[in-house]
């Protein structure tokens, strides 16, 4: 095979940012060309002369100062021309920093089955270098560590481990950082897999209206089928919000009931509902899992005020208008001081508005009456 | 009634089925013609040289200037000899055999698959992997339809090993990183070429075996 027609060195050097470094261009015997023919690039542009030196009849060097990070992380491309412009050689140059220790590691673990673990990297900074992380884990106080396998399911640094758990026992968790530069071991997380269990979000989320009540909506929904399999209680949290905002109320106190009646909406609008499950109370312990994520919305419109169009009855409107305001928020005020959804306090509540609404109708019509 | 309802619709894909233009091939035990076969395999070259684009440029950026610079014409080294040259003396080209055609088309998709896999196991970024990974599915299919077509033809495929191990014997992997780079650039640039070149194969063999006359020679071989 022939020959290379040039040789430089450093070849392929890993280098600290802001480093300096001299490298040579040596052309081959076999190669009629001589130090005044060579000139450098770095990733396409041309080095200043003023930079170079001639170190041998057929060898040039080039001095490199204050260098940045690399440009890719396949290295920065430093070239020996001849002067046609053609290739004689080239040296990737890998220059960035040492990793940091990966932070801010947290995990979960689906229904005791797996445990998914995600982190952060330490600085900035890991761009210019491939960082390589390794997710290590092993049971406290028996020796072995094993290396997770799976890596990038919940995001880029994420790792999943998906089986041979055991239960009632603390793990060490660390990840590892690594680069051309060096090392970085993250702290160490102890967890134990019981405390960090989640579930799937509740299934078959069902919202309709109450009737023909304008301000109500009713939720309902089936309970993650995992709880079923082992023993964890849950409570659920809702959230709702109108079509067009952003904005989303929260509905807290549910508990482990599967369903709840929203109040106090505005009539004719649509809403979007979704409801998460918190697994608690895992095998007796006091402590709280980790919320699911929320179930896909679920959208259901309140029934249009029959009184949206306007005054027919101004001043008897008027009039309503206040009074139903004020005890409107008597019964919300007795709801939330009573018991969230408490079914005595809503009964009491719609009564009252069916009533009020029976009331404003005849009220319209004795109006009418000529 | 619920059994009424299951004739109707049994009765109404019958009739959908039968009216199906296709259906009196199947009266062939060869589902395609080899020119359905031929026009399919010129199709998935065109998608490939296509898909190529978004490929090349992705990596030729990762690799950094002057790779990705649209003039760069950098030597080829001698160990870039080991991937398949697609340019040929355009009286050779002519004089191919379709047997000889189809299989240095064979050959050569075989080994830069291969090496392109190699590829795959070194990149550093997950988009160029995924975009890779999925490049070495679609040529995958072009290999195995280009066999599909040299079988319905009765041509034996070529033989030897499809996918050399790692790099035919005597060709060393490249000794620096930068040399690696110049592999990969040609590796992407010969691929280009043979895609180019591919497209003209296949044209002109669609023009020497239109699918009736494959028809014809199948039946008479009793097919």
């Amino acid at each position: 095979p022939a020959a290379d027609p040039a040789v430089i060195s450093p070849q392929d050097p890993t280098l600290l940012i802001g480093s300096s470094l001299v490298a040579t261009c040596t052309v081959s015997p076999d190669f009629p060309l001589k130090a005044e023919d060579l000139y450098w690039t770095l990733n396409g542009r041309r080095l200043p002369a003023a930079s170079y030196a001639t170190l041998g009849p057929s060898t040039l060097s080039v001095a490199l100062a204050h260098l940045n990070g690399s440009r890719q992380q396949s290295g920065d491309n430093l070239v020996c021309h001849s002067r046609d412009g053609g290739i004689l050689a080239g040296s990737c140059l890998y220059v960035g920093l040492p990793p940091e220790k990966p932070v801010n590691i947290t995990c979960w673990s689906k229904n005791m089955k797996d445990l998914t673990c995600k982190w952060a990297p330490g600085t900035e900074g890991e761009t210019f270098l491939h960082t390589n992380y390794t997710l290590k884990y092993k049971r406290r106080w028996y020796g072995q560590d094993n290396t997770c396998q799976e890596y990038h399911t919940a995001g880029t640094y994420s790792c999943h481990i998906p089986k041979d758990l055991a239960l009632f026992t603390p793990y060490e968790i660390w990840v590892e950082a690594s680069n051309r530069l060096g090392v970085a071991v993250s702290d160490v997380v102890m967890l134990d897999i019981l405390d960090v269990v989640t579930t799937d979000p509740p299934s078959d989320v069902h919202v309709s209206r109450v009737g023909d009540l304008e301000d109500q909506l009713s939720v309902r929904w089936s309970s993650p089928p995992a709880l079923k399999d082992f023993l964890f209680q849950a409570k659920y949290q809702i959230q709702y919000r109108v079509e067009d905002s952003s904005e989303w109320k929260v509905v807290d106190d549910v508990g482990n009931q599967t369903s709840c009646r929203l109040a106090g909406l505005r009539p004719g609008t649509v809403y979007f509902v979704q409801v998460r499950c918190n697994p608690f109370s895992i095998y007796g312990s006091k402590k709280a899992g980790i919320w699911s994520d929320w179930s896909n919305p679920t959208a259901a419109s309140t029934p249009r005020s029959e009184r949206a169009a306007g005054g027919c009855d101004p001043k008897g409107g008027e009039q309503n208008t206040t009074l139903r305001r004020e005890l409107k928020q008597f019964f919300g005020w007795v709801k939330k001081h009573a018991y969230g959804c408490s079914n005595l306090g809503i009964k009491l509540y719609d009564q009252w508005r069916v009533w009020l609404q029976k009331s404003h109708k005849t009220r319209n019509q004795v109006g009418k009456e000529p | 009634s619920p059994t009424g309802d299951s004739w109707g619709i049994f009765t109404f894909l019958c009739a959908a089925l039968c009216n199906l233009p296709a259906l009196p091939a199947l009266n062939c035990s060869e589902e395609l013609g080899a020119g359905q076969s031929i026009q399919q395999t010129y199709d998935l070259t065109r998608y490939l040289e296509h898909q190529l684009r978004t490929l090349a440029g992705t990596y030729l950026n990762y690799l950094g200037p002057p790779f990705n610079e649209p003039d760069f014409n950098p030597p080829r080294l001698a160990r870039a000899e080991r991937v398949p040259s697609a340019t040929v003396d355009l009286d050779l080209w002519r004089g191919l055999t379709d047997n000889a055609r189809l299989a240095a088309n064979y050959r050569a998709y075989s080994r830069l698959l291969c090496y392109l896999r190699v590829l795959d196991g070194q990149v550093g970024t997950a988009e160029l992997r995924h975009r890779l990974a999925h490049f070495c599915a679609s040529l995958q299919g072009l290999v195995l339809s280009i066999g599909g077509v040299m079988s319905s033809l009765g041509y034996p495929l070529p033989a030897g090993p499809a996918a050399p191990p790692a790099g035919p014997p005597g060709a060393p992997a490249a000794p620096n990183d930068f040399l690696k780079k110049m592999d990969d650039f040609w590796l992407l640039k010969e691929l280009q070429t043979w895609l180019w070149r591919s497209a003209k194969d296949f044209n002109r063999l669609k023009k020497k075996v239109p699918p009736a006359v494959v028809t014809l020679r199948l039946e008479a071989r009793g097919f």
